[in-house]
């Protein structure tokens, strides 16, 4: 019943997807727009000069952009069904409580693998080069930090319910992660102080992660920890926000 | 006896800002008795606890203390079981306003067990039985009112459960739609199905239910069918306004013919059994002692007369 009921909730997101596919578009211009026109301004900032090192190191940090951005609002839509009566009437329902969010979670990362198959090719026609073992781990890498902030985005619409708030929140917490987490310049080119935070911020290890693997290197220190990181963190939000579904009721 | 509840209570908690937390007694202690395919009705006005009473039988909150049966399992302690029983239509309605209605309906009777074939047959049912057909590949946000509404308690009935929570079913909808559903509730019970639905309307309570309770600051004031209650206070009502409210209102309940005054503002309400004849004797007696009248009128008592002697407001002023 688990599985059968979340992949019923996931084919109904689909379908509510297909109906209108172009959204997700959308969210991929600003990766796209970050690669075409700013990546080109790094090329100082990388020995040699060489585009191809450019996109490796800039790449993964536009890639955990859409993970994180994109994934982050992933809730707003749950915000409404909390006042129009869906989420009561599924829970009242035989639906598998957890299904509810679950079948959302695996939508949301379907549209973020496809959204980054995307970023990928362009970059690849711009330059970039990545085998595929790598490649696979990097979008498995990318699920993962996809599936922490959607998740955590369904907990943080479950608990306050209010749009306004949810958006303040969202920007409040966005910002300095992706900033501490050096997704557009590697902090290891900032001073010891911004590498020390950094060392507490999940992200970090993501984009770091994903740069060694854009880099061809697959022993590096930070992917293991990388993963670990997020599939704890995912457990983590994940119980939480099925929780808070049964506090709708007060 | 599908819906079994005594002294059901519900608290909640609730902010008031700046750390503050005040108690908000919903409930206080209610006792339902439904018999299987009844239609039955909780009548009240706004605030009164009707919504908290069906959330608490349909599973959705948990009781703060008291104990329900519905379907004969124990609301708190076997909730799954008590799901499959029941159809739950909110007061929002729950039709995911993007996709079509048919998507809603179709999602709920494949969550309930159904094979995709079953789902869509019922489905193809439900939709005939609601006149929904020609608009289910609607998305939902296009749909009126009253076929959203029709929608939600296609959705609700689904699973063909035997009992069916309608939370104020007709609010918002236009005469002609809320005649419309009184017709799809009669038909459920035609059909055998138990029906449990709240209102602020006394008309609906009248024109629908079997039996009601009339629930007010989140308890019964009074319950029975609508016949008996009304019957309990007189059959007619003769609302008038008068020079010296005072004066009529003491000279009038100690005529013999009139059982009850109720003095609200400056309107009169005399309850009595024979309302033909003793309006003209009302008119005499207060000619006799020159007290001049405004207005009056003659009508049979309806559920608000009831409300007004058990609270002391109109429930027209109350919702």
């Amino acid at each position: 019943m688990m599985v059968r009921h979340t992949m019923l909730f996931l084919g109904y997101e689909l379908r509510t997807l297909l109906r209108n596919p172009v959204w997700p578009l959308f969210g991929i211009m600003q990766p796209v727009l970050y690669l075409l026109f700013f990546a080109p301004l790094l090329r100082s900032t990388v020995p040699g000069g060489k585009m191809t090192d450019v996109l490796a190191m800039f790449t993964p940090g536009s890639m955990m952009m859409i993970a994180l951005f994109g994934s982050m609002f992933a809730g707003f839509g749950l915000i409404n069904e909390t006042r129009n009566g869906v989420l009561e009437r599924l829970a009242v329902s035989q639906a598998w409580r957890p299904a509810i969010i679950i079948g959302r979670l695996l939508k949301d990362v379907i549209v973020l693998i496809l959204q980054a198959i995307l970023v990928i090719g362009i970059a690849a026609l711009m330059g970039l080069r990545i085998g595929l073992p790598e490649m696979i781990l990097v979008l498995l890498l990318m699920a993962a930090t996809g599936l922490f902030a959607a998740s955590l985005s369904y907990g943080l619409a479950l608990t306050l319910r209010d749009e306004n708030g949810m958006s303040q929140v969202v920007q409040f917490f966005a910002m300095p992660l992706t900033l501490i987490a050096g997704l557009f310049l590697p902090v290891s080119l900032g001073p010891e102080w911004l590498q020390t935070i950094a060392k507490f911020n999940p992200l970090y290890y993501a984009v770091e992660a994903g740069r060694s693997l854009f880099r061809g290197d697959l022993s590096a220190g930070t992917i293991p920890v990388a993963f670990a990181l997020f599939v704890v963190l995912t457990a983590l939000t994940l119980t939480w926000s099925v929780r808070s579904l049964r506090t709708l009721a007060g | 006896m599908i819906i079994e509840a005594h002294d059901l209570r519900k608290t909640f908690v609730a902010k008031q800002g700046r750390g503050k937390k005040e108690k908000v007694e919903a409930v206080r202690g209610i006792d339902l008795e439904v018999e299987a395919g009844e239609v039955f009705a909780v009548l009240g006005p706004n605030g009164a606890g009707k919504t908290t009473t069906v959330r608490m039988l349909a599973t959705f909150t948990a009781p703060t203390s008291g104990t329900a049966y519905v379907a004969g399992y124990n609301v708190a302690k076997e909730p799954a079981k008590v799901r499959e029983k029941i159809g739950y239509v909110s007061q929002a309605g729950g039709i995911d306003e993007i996709a079509p209605g048919i998507e809603s309906l179709l999602l709920a009777a494949r969550l309930s067990g159904m094979s995709r074939k079953q789902a869509q047959a019922r489905a193809d049912e439900l939709l005939a039985a609601f006149s929904l057909t020609e608009i289910a590949n609607r998305p939902a946000k296009t749909l009126s009112g009253g076929q959203k509404r029709r929608f939600a308690i296609a959705v609700g009935l689904v699973t063909a459960p035997p009992l069916i929570f309608l939370d104020e079913p007709t609010t918002g909808l236009d005469p002609q739609n809320r005649a419309n559903l009184w017709d799809e509730v009669r038909k459920l019970r035609e059909q055998g199905t138990s029906v449990l639905l709240t209102t602020h309307y006394l008309d609906e309570a009248d024109a629908l239910c079997d039996r009601l309770v009339i629930v007010d600051q989140g308890k019964i004031v009074a319950a029975g069918t609508p016949e008996g209650l009304k019957k309990e206070i007189a059959g007619d009502v003769v609302t008038l306004r008068v020079e010296g409210t005072e004066a009529a209102r003491d000279l009038l309940a100690a005529q013999p013919y009139i059982s009850e005054v109720h003095a609200e503002d400056d309107v009169l309400r005399a309850y009595l059994d024979d309302g033909e004849h003793g309006l003209p004797r009302m008119l005499r007696t207060l000619e006799e002692h020159s007290l001049s009248i405004q207005s009056i009128s003659l009508d049979r008592a309806t559920l608000d007369d009831v409300f007004l002697k058990h609270t002391g407001r109109s429930l027209r002023d109350a919702a």
